[in-house]
């Protein structure tokens, strides 16, 4: 008898908690968010060093100079829209874009809004290293990559050339590239950024060819010196079919996307991610400090912050 | 003649699909356990067995594994469903008992002692001594303290807060006699309690039954595989055969007159000197006998008499009552310590409470006539 | 005895075939002689005939723009989902302000009383020290927010899988149906899990929580039902002979009776929860996993073991409490107990009053950069040119050329219907009819998904994973039942490899052997390697001596003893061994999608990356397909079966 009161008592306890009636799952926050009433945002790291050093940067000025505390979750892409749009992180600094995602939570939900340029501009390609080309000048046209196919051989990759890939969260045309320009190479998809990383810098360290998709900005050009490959070029609306496209990836102005919750209710934070905006070059800084020197990325950000403390005083509130 | 504690009559346990049919077609009843088991796929573990326990004895059920001894007791509280028969506990049937009315029964009626104990490791000795109490929803304090008298008893002082790993098997044992007892039951069950210990042990514990019954005088259904377990203890004694009852008296009428070569060769290495009575040996007296020689009660062991009659160094007479009721001498003794069966007809109805003299219990005064020995038809189907 | 029961009748029929394995693949060589005709006339071809499969990616797609679009309007997820959600973030929250409000100092201490209170004082030492080792490795908070997850995740498992158990050992209709549901859980890739749960509550903790509870409740349901069931029947005779009701008969005997089972059932559920809250950063879980994961980004092992350690010095000491606990009962004086809690309480105010919430800066210490000095130097040197033995990178060359591509390309030009017979004829020689046509319907199951090609892919990797996991497993086993020194030098070893996150592994072993699926195979051997280690040692060790001995006694060579007398009387030992070397392995293959594995691994991966839950649902299940597959056709015969 007196374990069904119990129970009984837990139950309308947790309903009391949960409360009655409905309870949106979109509108949940992250549990380990705002502990010790400290003022918290979360800000979604994607996986590429790029954003980590945008998220470190901000992360820093946000708890030294603002006095809030950082949250930070490594999610993919696609998904970080999904946890954006939910509240579940509240800022996005870095977005390559995605229309349909940007159609759907922007435009028809509003649960997002754009938050204004990075200041980088981004751009995918495809990119031999730096000795090579210069060992052979006309591998930097698509036109001729055929012809270093047999070079450019791995033990995954068989009796065709191989073109690394990497992350599957990253926006790739790839597969449909080389089966459109007839090019005899396989695309092998190393799987992550990390694994494409280390698999470049052993090649570079044996002087070895390679073909890989890359992106810039990025640190690892610092490291490993590449060229990029001329692909057809792009035009307007020539990516719009994924199965036909037959040009290379346009130049993109990097994104910040903010819940719009915090948005509008986000106090100096929000008004600080607004106004955060760097140069290809700044964060290049960050992320080599991140990736190569192995630097903590509290480290790294301090480090920049105390040298550029012009750029970043204007984005205080 | 009062009733009986329990009284069986036609208890059938068959396992296996569609058993009921068996008991209920006199065609499948006959068969032979191999043959029913080609026939149906069943197994008879009990088959049509009647019996009564009277108040105050100790009442074996002795047979080897497989004759459905285990099965037959169980069937006695429902713990194993009978197929067919009635079940009378103090002329209540059993078999139409409801659950509760049934829990009732076990509660505070009959309670068991398991050849492996039964015991909850994660108890200590009183709370398992107390747990049938505990069952009842009597309180802590009370279940505890009544607990405590019983592990006295027991002989397991000091030890209530032991648990039984920490026990040796007899001790096991003990504190399972002990929740036994705990609820005061009506009739105690016991299956095969001692097979599991030690020979030694195994004699200590069966004193402490002697001695139990000696002083509470409660009922009793023994199961045993052990012969003289069942000598030793038994006021009467059911011997099974797959299934079957193929006889069933006291320990001197199993012994002294086997029903059939079964049973025969069951006794045959038993010191019969030990559990024959003279009435079995006594021949009538001649007229000069009547008044000379060492008198000894009619419910001395041969052995007893044998040794009478050789410090005498002449035939013994057996009073009853004071009267000379016949004499026994060397011959007579001899012949029945060589097993020769003259006069066994006599002492089926000649011995009747012998039992009870052995284990030094005054006979219960409502002890009736012994059941007559099973009918030959039974015994011979079993040869 | 007179406990006559029926035991025959059941095994009659498939008894007549079972005994010789000719007959059984004659058997199969009739039905295929009918059957494959038919088929290969029907749908000639030798990957699986589009015709029949089922395209899924449709449904699918619009089943998750559906969900996406109504996640904050349909009643189903206001009223239901919302609420399991909401209540899950609550719990979670709850825990972890508990954590950080008790400071560093107030946890380290309470864990180690709890720890005491189970285990005695040595693990209660241990206990400490893993504590403090999460500080000072600078991961107190990361530490805190996976503990939080753990607590609310393991108790929910632990009250689902009880109950679900409870109803199996109760009920035997019910344990018929739920048994093989929870064996087939059992063998499924953690990673299989995540996508259903990503779709219905998108990334976040809850479904982190949620994920966790669905791999690790069902070890909890599995062990409850078997401590329930395996009660000694006598003692539940004799709690019967005495009056007791049902209800009684539950609460004083059977489940009490259970304790070790549901102890160990905890214990299970406690290990399982703690590898999927990492494997489940992937969808958002925070904590250390995300620190792992964060820092594989980098490629900085330093870093991902940094936060690698913590959870293997967690798990360590949360199986080796919770182990004990089970192990037996002890008792300490209740005033002791009480004076123990209190010193806690005031370690944990201490901490409070002198505002030492947070982990002091200055006590981290950076193992990061020695760590990646080292995985640099040895990457340098053993990567390829080190003469005569050829480097580490020509050695995964050889074994992608020479190994997997011919596997890879053999069973791609396997007509389908002979890949399905040798999956029926397997299965059946080692396991019963059942198991072969459950093997044989899960690999049908794969075509029709339309996901053949990279499922063979996948499969090809396993095969080649698990032979050279056996080959090391074995020979390392066999060593290790022979010597204790061996055994004992391994031990901390195995623990170490059986509880790190496979994600820390992932960088050295691109670094030594480049991207592609050579490394993927290295890291599902390593992962594999201790289970199977362990479990032939095990096998080995528990051979009966009186057979060694009379081996020993008729002169048997060390040699002989090995071949003649241990290993065939090991042979279900070894068999589990095998079983389990191809489920783990089939674990990690799927992870090596993050290194360049590519087929099933890639896909989910890549679903869960783009938010392509048509893409990831499909490869998803073909996995758990696949890995039905396996488990059936490596399961040797379960006794009287």
């Amino acid at each position: 008898m007196r374990n069904r009161i119990t129970t009984g008592a837990a139950l309308g306890a947790l309903l009391l908690l949960t409360g009655c009636g409905a309870a949106d799952m979109t509108k949940q926050a992250s549990p380990f968010a705002n502990a010790q009433s400290a003022r918290t945002v979360t800000l979604s790291v994607q996986s590429w060093v790029g954003a980590q050093a945008n998220v470190a940067v901000a992360q820093y000025l946000l708890e030294h100079e603002l006095g809030y505390r950082v949250d930070t979750v490594q999610v993919d892409e696609v998904p970080a829209w999904d946890a954006l749009s939910q509240g579940r992180v509240d800022a996005i600094l870095e977005d390559w874009g995605h229309p349909d995602q940007e159609q759907r939570y922007v435009q028809d939900k509003k649960t997002i809004v754009n938050g204004g340029d990075l200041g980088v501009t981004g751009h995918i390609g495809w990119y031999v290293p730096t000795y090579f080309a210069e060992q052979h000048p006309d591998v930097t046209d698509w036109k001729n990559l055929n012809k270093y196919a047999e070079q450019l051989r791995t033990p995954e990759s068989g009796s065709k050339g191989q073109l690394l890939d990497g992350s599957p969260s990253y926006v790739t045309n790839d597969k449909a590239l080389v089966n459109n320009l007839n090019l005899d190479y396989k695309v092998v998809f190393a799987g992550s950024e990390a694994a494409q990383i280390t698999q470049i810098k052993q090649f570079a360290k044996e002087k070895k060819p390679f073909l890989t998709y890359w992106y810039a900005p990025q640190w690892l050009f610092e490291k490993v010196p590449m060229t990029e490959v001329k692909l057809p070029a792009y035009k307007e609306g020539c990516d719009a079919d994924p199965a036909k496209v037959a040009c290379a990836y346009p130049h993109t102005p990097l994104q910040k996307y903010l819940n719009s919750g915090f948005a509008r209710d986000g106090g100096d934070a929000a008004a600080f991610l607004k106004k955060f905006r760097w140069t290809t070059e700044d964060q290049n800084e960050v992320s080599l400090m991140i990736a190569d020197q192995k630097l903590s990325p509290e480290e790294a950000a301090k480090k920049w912050v105390d040298s550029h403390e012009s750029t970043w005083r204007s984005w205080l509130p | 003649m009062s009733t009986p504690v329990f009284a069986v009559d036609g208890l059938w346990k068959v396992f296996g699909p569609k058993a009921s049919r068996v008991p209920a077609s006199p065609e499948l009843a006959a068969l032979d356990p191999a043959e029913l088991r080609a026939r149906t796929g069943c197994t008879a573990a009990v088959r049509d067995v009647s019996f009564d326990v009277r108040k105050g004895e100790v009442f074996v059920v002795m047979g080897l594994s497989g004759s459905g001894k285990s099965t037959l007791v169980r069937c006695l509280t429902r713990l194993i469903e009978p197929t067919a028969g009635t079940i009378a506990i103090d002329g209540e049937d059993v078999r139409a008992m409801d659950k509760s009315r049934l829990r009732e029964l076990r509660r505070h009626r009959a309670a068991m002692v398991f050849q492996h104990f039964g015991l909850l490791p994660h108890r200590t000795v009183l709370d398992n001594v107390a747990y049938g109490l505990e069952i009842q929803g009597i309180g802590k304090a009370e279940r505890r303290a009544r607990a405590a008298e019983v592990v006295a008893k027991v002989g397991l002082e000091g030890m209530e807060q032991r648990r039984p790993s920490q026990l040796s098997g007899g001790q096991r044992q003990r504190v399972g006699l002990a929740r036994a007892l705990a609820v005061d039951p009506e009739v105690l069950l016991f299956d095969e309690p001692f097979s599991a210990l030690d020979p030694l042990i195994r004699r200590d514990m069966q004193e402490e039954v002697v001695r139990l019954h000696r002083e509470e005088g409660r009922t009793m259904v023994f199961i045993t595989h052990d012969l003289s377990e069942a000598l030793k203890l038994g006021d009467r004694i059911a011997l099974m055969r797959d299934g079957r009852v193929v006889q069933l008296g006291t320990p001197e009428e199993i012994v002294g007159s086997p029903a059939d070569d079964y049973v025969r060769e069951f006794v045959r290495d038993v010191p019969r000197d030990q559990v024959l009575t003279v009435r079995t040996a006594m021949r009538p007296a001649t007229a000069d006998e009547a008044g000379n020689g060492p008198a000894i009660p009619p419910t001395a062991t041969i052995s007893e008499a044998v040794e009478a009659v050789a410090r005498a160094g002449a035939p013994a007479r057996v009073v009853e009552d004071g009267r000379c009721v016949g004499v026994v001498d060397a011959e007579t003794l001899l012949n029945v310590i060589a097993g020769a069966t003259a006069g066994a007809g006599d002492a089926a109805t000649g011995s009747r409470a012998a039992g009870a003299a052995r284990v030094g219990a005054a006979a219960p005064a409502e002890r009736g006539p012994a059941t007559p020995p099973p009918t030959a038809g039974t015994s011979e189907e079993l040869v | 005895m007179a406990a006559v029961t029926t035991t025959a009748p059941r095994t009659a029929t498939p008894g007549a075939l079972r005994g010789a394995p000719a007959r059984k693949l004659l058997a199969l060589a009739l039905l295929a002689a009918l059957l494959v005709p038919l088929a290969h006339a029907r749908w000639a071809s030798g990957t699986w005939p589009t015709a029949l499969t089922v395209d899924l990616t449709t449904p699918l797609t619009d089943a998750s723009t559906w969900i996406i679009d109504n996640r904050d309007s349909h009643p189903l997820f206001l009223y239901v989902l919302g609420h399991v959600s909401n209540a899950v973030v609550l719990a979670v929250r709850a825990v972890y302000l508990l954590l950080l409000a008790a400071g560093w100092a107030g946890t380290t201490a309470l864990a180690a009383l709890i720890a005491w209170r189970a285990a005695g004082a040595r693990l209660a030492l241990g206990t400490a020290a893993a504590f403090l080792a999460c500080g000072a490795l600078g991961m107190w908070v990361p530490t805190m927010q996976t503990l939080a997850l753990m607590v609310v995740a393991v108790l929910a498992s632990v009250v689902v899988g009880a109950l679900l158990g409870l109803a199996a050992g109760l009920s035997d209709r019910l344990d018929r149906a739920l048994r093989p549901v929870l064996d087939t859980m059992q063998v499924l890739p953690a990673f299989a899990y995540l996508l259903p749960v990503v779709l219905v509550f998108g990334i976040g903790v809850p479904a982190a929580v949620l994920a966790t509870v669905v791999y690790a409740a069902p070890p909890m349901a599995r062990l409850t039902a078997l401590g329930l069931r395996g009660a000694d029947k006598e003692v539940l005779e004799a709690v019967d002979s005495l009056g007791a009701t049902s209800r009684q008969r539950l609460l004083t005997a059977r489940i009490p009776l259970a304790r070790k089972e549901l102890l160990l059932g905890v214990n299970q559920t406690i290990m399982m929860a703690l590898s999927m809250a990492v494997i489940a950063s992937v969808i958002g879980a925070g904590g250390l996993g995300d620190r792992v994961y964060q820092a594989l980004a980098s490629v900085d092992v330093g870093a991902a073991l940094a936060a690698g350690i913590p959870i293997v010095l967690l798990a360590v000491v949360l199986d080796r409490v919770t182990a004990a606990a089970g192990g037996g009962t002890r008792r300490t004086g209740r005033a002791l107990w009480a004076y123990a809690l209190a010193a806690a309480l005031a370690v944990a105010v201490a901490g409070r009053l002198m505002d030492r919430l947070d982990w002091p800066d200055a006590w981290v210490l950076e193992i990061a950069e020695p760590v990646n000095r080292a995985v640099d130097w040895m990457t340098a040197h053993l990567y390829s040119g080190v003469p005569v033995v050829g480097g580490t990178a020509d050695w995964a060359g050889h074994f992608t050329t020479w190994v997997l591509d011919p596997v890879r390309d053999g069973l791609l030009w396997l007509p389908w219907w002979a890949v399905l017979l040798v999956v029926a004829a397997l299965a059946w020689l080692i396991g019963t009819w059942r198991t072969a046509l459950t093997a044989t319907l899960a690999m049908a199951a794969i075509g029709v998904l339309g996901v053949w090609e990279p499922s063979l892919d996948t499969l090809s990797q396993v095969l080649a994973a698990v032979a050279v996991t056996l080959v090391m497993g074995f020979a390392t086993g066999i060593a290790a039942a022979r010597s204790d020194r061996v055994e004992r030098l391994l031990r901390p070893v195995l623990d170490v490899f059986q509880t790190m996150p496979q994600f820390v592994y992932l960088i050295p072993v691109v670094a030594l052997f480049g991207v592609g699926r050579a490394p993927a195979v290295a890291a599902a051997v390593v992962y594999a390697l201790p289970a199977v280690v362990r479990i032939t040692a095990q096998g080995l060790r528990q051979v009966d001596p009186a057979a060694l001995e009379s081996a020993r006694s008729l002169g048997a060579t060390p040699l002989q003893q090995l071949w003649q007398v241990q290993l065939p009387l090991a042979r279900r030992s070894l068999l589990l061994a095998v079983n389990q070397g191809v489920v783990l392995v089939l674990a990690v293959v799927i992870i090596g999608g993050l290194v360049g594995g590519g087929a099933l691994g890639y896909d989910v991966v890549f679903g869960l990356a783009q938010g392509d839950l048509a893409t990831g649902l499909v490869a998803g299940a073909a996995i758990v397909c696949l890995g039905l597959m396996l488990d059936r056709v490596t399961q040797p015969t379960r006794k009287g079966a």
